[in-house]
């Protein structure tokens, strides 16, 4: 059994993360762990991570080993669906106190999996190790042990403290945990050449549901969803699958590169959102299938489907096409979603003139810039000001966000909509699209934005702070203009890297006086990027653009 | 028997013991000439149809369910409004129990108020000598300040003079001659409670600014710079009034409430009973003529009083139970306008945060179909708001509502397109409504505590906004108007869609997973 450092870092060294594998040795060393600068609005923890992961799984019992906190604070806190059992909405919790926290909470725990057994008996208990716990030496892999050889029951431990890093590296050691503990473990009553594996699909408000149905016509099997709507029993004997198809592309790659070394089982990215993804997906789930033994016939009634499915989809849409002409969109969500969802918003006629890739990769980064053209506004950092600006351009009509920046757009008078996981409505599939479609256009045109962008009757213009940033945006902007200096030195103090606090003219004069080339080099120089490491994306952007500008010089 | 004196059930436990139903089945087989379920079943499930509808809506001389009250309670609840002012209505008692009763049960508040009982030897001689014995008894027993005089049909019937009958008692020594007796002829046969809240309002109004029937010298204006506030017949009366005030307050306003029965509806328990609380005093009532202008929340119940009002030179202004932000945006605006003084920094504040909770909320009423019923104004003020919030209004019924107040309502409707498929009924009753939610259904229904046989049969969830609730305890404490008042409004309308999902996803194992802590 490996210990908890040695499986972050194999975590870090995961050959199928882009981000990983273009990182160096010490890089990968340091991995994911993201440091962040303390006193600064911090997203979730490990534990958060990993629960998210694997709370999904409808008939197991997820029991949090902590004081309240963890499971006070995580119970029932998403909006995944389930088909079945509703174990997985008990929030049980081991709800350690000080004379636990003093002699150690290993016996509370092995007696509450035993009160669970006695009183669930539910296929598998996961049992979630959290900070103090694992700080006082409660040994989880040895209670879970010993009660599995007990109970005779699968009791998996799932360790991913929060103290080991940000939500992101939770996903992946949830993912460990299963490849560890559950994948493999039993065998399925039958398989067919037909039988798929979904990864990182949570069946958030029961989008999964949208396109099961499309499956189910095809005939094709959905042998284990890792997580949305899973069982234990699927999961345990998911390694029978044929292929495989991963949809949150970071969550859980590790499981699905896993199990493709493991297990033969081949995999493909792929998304359900948008109309033109689904079908490609569809479209790959039969190839691979086809691939594996399935008869090549599955293609055309794929192909049959897809163009009924796109023929609706298109029909629906269409309908508010007229309703959208020339509204534009801000997208503002991390990571996968937002190139996923900007084909979409294309499909539907709407235009984008911006998206934030703060928790996007690079290549992230590049798959937006091939679909939204090179103009493409990618908002790094946008400030309420900035927002506002765009809105008062006339440069964005709506924003479609996850539920924390509502509140920025909010106050900065911009229709917003919900996409992220607290989001209330199923968007995954063809009538998913239509329905975000609907979604789009009754928050384009809900009157309270109306309401919202008006000042009050009784104030007078130029008055509101909005008028006074405004002014005040022109102004700075005015002096720029009129100065070259003062405009280089105001570009030169962009703030690169938050974590360190360097700023680009920094950056830029170590790369000349060093002549650096390298994200590392740079890092030695100015310490940029020696923090939680989001900006190296941008650093090789500076860094490219220095050198394709230094070749032209040379050129010359 | 189930029912024994050591455990003594009530009808909610009781008549579902064995026995009882055993015994209710025989009777209905026995001797209720039962019909064929299967016929009954047929019948109701007709009564759903469009054809039904149509035959419904034929209707020309029978009322069914009406959604409104009679003048007298209205006048009612305006004379409780004045200080230590008792209202008297000339006409049978059973009419003023039933005032009494109706404002009890909503204001859960003791209502007092004395009749002339006027018996069948009244009725065929006419009630002057019960107004002379009523006076006398009613100034003796309860010493009020004022006695206001109101109608029932019966006296109204007969033709009963009140201002004759008012002079002949003072002659008669009922009451000292120089005692404040103002009337208003309020028949049940015309109108409704909105009208008769304005015949009497303006009734003691008259009274106090036009010599009183003759015994004193009419009032000369000489203009201040106050301002009137006339609430209406307004079932939010204890939470607007005070709402109001506050706001007055806030803008450094000096006001007088008129007709002002926020005390009186809402009396602490500490030990001492007040029959009469709080109210316009007699002396603010007479000096409200110098006023610099008067504001009317609700059009439709100062139809008559302010026109007169504006016949002595003040500025009137009317809303329509303003409900939300554009509705407060314009009322706070007149405000400002009249008296000169800047919206206050809290009120600002105030409007940006129901502007956010209107945002924050928007997507779970966006779209959504409402049919309201209500008194005129209040109709108008709730479909302004659902307007605003991006709901669609689809019926909106008042059976005391009018042609006029058909075209305003329309007007409001065309103003937004949330509100182009909405149809307007004028003088249509909850039978009406009934068929309107069968054949053209919506999400929710707004009305008052009868709503809920509506919310029973058509299975419309309903939204307990209006006068009377009587199932449903103290939301008249809370305000509607104001900023504030908006969010209450968004609040009740948000907690029945929200309770409505969670009543259609909790069927374990079956639609509970969709049964979500986060909504």
């Amino acid at each position: 059994m490996s210990s908890l450092s040695a499986t972050i870092q194999d975590v870090f060294n995961e050959p199928g993360c882009g981000k990983n594998a273009n990182k160096s040795e010490a890089e990968r060393k340091k991995g994911c762990t993201k440091q962040l600068q303390p006193g600064g609005a911090a997203g979730g923890c490990a534990f958060d991570g990993a629960k998210i992961a694997l709370q999904p799984l409808t008939d197991v019992a997820h029991l949090v080993h902590g004081p309240i906190a963890c499971e006070g604070n995580s119970w029932d806190n998403r909006g995944a669906k389930s088909s079945g059992s509703n174990l997985w909405r008990t929030g049980f919790t081991t709800d350690i106190n000080e004379t636990d926290v003093v002699f150690g909470g290993e016996k509370r725990l092995f007696k509450s999996i035993r009160e669970i057994i006695e009183k669930y008996d539910p296929p598998a208990i996961f049992v979630y190790q959290t900070c103090v716990p694992a700080m006082i030496g409660d040994d989880i892999d040895a209670v879970c042990k010993a009660a599995r050889e007990k109970f005779n029951k699968p009791v998996i431990p799932i360790n991913s403290p929060g103290f080991v890093g940000p939500k992101n590296l939770g996903n992946k050691l949830a993912g460990e945990a299963l490849l560890q503990h559950v994948i493999g473990t039993e065998e399925p009553e039958y398989t067919t050449p037909y039988d798929l594996n979904i990864i990182g699909e949570y069946n958030l408000s029961g989008e999964l549901w949208q396109v099961k149905p499309l499956l189910d016509e095809l005939g094709i099997r959905i042998m284990a969803c890792i997580s949305g709507d899973g069982k234990y029993k699927e999961v345990a004997s998911s390694h029978r699958a044929k292929a495989a198809m991963m949809v949150c592309s970071k969550a859980m790659i590790n499981v699905a590169r896993k199990m493709e070394e493991r297990y033969g089982i081949p995999f493909f990215e792929g998304s359900f959102y948008g109309i033109e993804d689904s079908s490609d997906s569809l479209r790959e789930i039969a190839r691979m299938l086809i691939e594996r033994g399935a008869p090549a016939e599955l293609m055309d009634r794929t192909e049959a489907l897809i163009a009924r499915e796109e023929a609706k989809a298109w029909a629906a849409i269409a309908k508010y096409k007229p309703r959208f002409q020339g509204k534009k969109v801000l997208l503002i969500t991390g990571g996968v979603k937002s190139w996923s969802v900007v084909a979409a918003l294309q499909e539907a006629g709407l235009e984008l003139v911006g998206t934030s890739v703060k928790k996007s990769t690079k290549e992230d980064k590049e798959r937006i810039k091939e679909l939204m053209g090179q103009d493409a506004h990618m908002i790094e950092d946008m400030t309420p000001r900035e927002m506002y600006k765009m809105l008062k351009d006339a440069r964005a009509d709506i924003m479609l966000s996850g539920g924390r920046s509502q509140f920025i757009a909010l106050k900065a008078s911009m229709p917003w909509l919900d996409i992220n996981q607290e989001r209330h409505h199923a968007y995954m599939g063809y009538v998913g699209m239509v329905k975000l479609v609907e979604e789009i256009d009754k928050a384009l045109y809900n009157p309270v934005w109306a309401q919202v962008r008006k000042p009050a009757p009784w104030e007078k213009a130029g008055e509101n702070w909005q008028s006074r940033a405004m002014a005040q945006a022109e102004a700075e902007a005015a002096a720029l203009a009129a100065d070259p200096v003062k405009a280089e030195e105001a570009r030169r103090a962009k703030k690169i890297c938050n974590c360190k606090s360097v700023e680009l003219g920094v950056i830029e004069d170590a790369i000349l006086a060093n002549n650096l080339s390298t994200v590392e080099g740079v890092r030695e120089a100015t310490n940029a990027s020696g923090g939680c490491g989001a900006c190296a994306v941008r650093i090789e952007e500076i860094l490219e653009q220095m050198v394709s500008a230094s070749h032209a010089i040379a050129a010359e | 028997m189930p029912q024994s004196a050591e455990h003594v059930l009530d009808h909610f436990d009781l008549f579902r013991g064995p026995e009882y139903q055993q015994m209710l089945a025989n009777k209905k087989k026995m001797f209720e000439n039962p019909r064929d379920p299967a016929e009954v079943e047929r019948v109701r499930e007709w009564a759903k149809t469009p054809e039904y509808r149509e035959k419904n809506f034929a209707r020309e001389a029978l009322t069914v369910n009406p959604a409104k009250a009679c003048q007298p309670l209205g006048a009612v609840f305006a004379a409780v409004g004045f200080e230590q002012t008792i209202p008297f209505v000339h006409g049978s008692q059973g009419c003023v129990a039933y005032y009494r009763s109706h404002l009890s049960r909503h204001f859960k508040e003791p209502s007092s108020c004395v009749s002339s009982s006027m018996t069948e030897d009244a009725a065929v001689f006419g009630g002057l000598n019960n107004m002379i014995d009523g006076l006398a008894n009613t100034y003796n027993m309860y010493k009020p300040k004022m006695i206001a005089v109101s109608t029932t049909c019966m006296a109204e019937v007969i033709g009963d003079d009140l201002n004759a009958f008012i002079k002949t008692s003072k002659e008669k020594g009922s009451v000292p001659a120089e005692y404040d007796v103002p009337f208003a002829h309020t028949p049940a046969f015309v109108g409704s409670h909105v009208t008769g809240y304005d015949n009497a309002l303006k009734g003691i109004i008259e009274h106090f600014w036009d010599g009183k029937a003759g015994t004193a010298p009419k009032l000369e204006r000489t203009a201040n710079e106050k301002i009137n506030f006339i609430g209406g017949f307004d079932g939010y009366t204890v939470g607007n009034i005070r709402e109001v005030k506050r706001i007055f307050g806030l803008m450094g306003i000096d006001y007088t409430i008129l007709a002002d029965n926020s005390e009186v509806f809402d009396t602490p328990t500490d030990g001492e009973f007040r029959m009469y609380d709080g109210g316009t005093t007699l002396e603010d009532a007479a000096n409200a003529i110098h006023a610099k202008a008067t504001i009317s929340m609700q059009e439709y119940c100062t139809e008559k009083t302010l026109p007169l009002i504006a016949a002595h030179g003040q500025e009137v202004a009317a809303f329509n139970h303003p409900v939300g932000v554009s509705a407060t945006d314009k009322f706070l605006m007149t405000l400002s306008r009249i008296t000169g003084k800047p919206i206050p920094e809290e009120l600002a504040r105030e409007r940006g945060r129901l502007v956010d909770a209107v945002a924050d909320s928007s997507a779970h009423i966006h779209g959504k179909k409402f049919a309201i019923y209500g008194d005129p104004d209040l109709c108008l003020g709730l479909a302004g708001f659902l307007l605003e919030l991006g709901a669609e209004p689809t019926h909106i019924l008042a059976t005391n509502g009018g042609k006029a107040w058909a075209e305003k309502v329309q007007k409001l409707l065309d103003s937004s397109p949330f509100g182009q498929n909405c149809h307007v009924y004028p003088g249509k009753d909850l039978w009406h409504m009934r068929s309107l939610l069968f054949t053209e259904p919506v999400d929710f229904l707004i009305g008052n505590t009868y709503g809920k046989y509506l919310e029973r049969d058509t299975g419309t969830p309903l939204i307990r906004i209006g006068f009377p609730i009587f199932d449903r305890h103290h939301h008249h404490r809370y305000p509607v108007w104001g900023y504030q008042g908006g969010l209450n409004v968004l609040v009740w309308i948000l907690d029945r869609i929200f309770e409505s999902i969670d009543a259609t996803t909790n069927v374990p194992a079956k639609s509970d997973y969709s049964f979500d802590i986060i909504r």
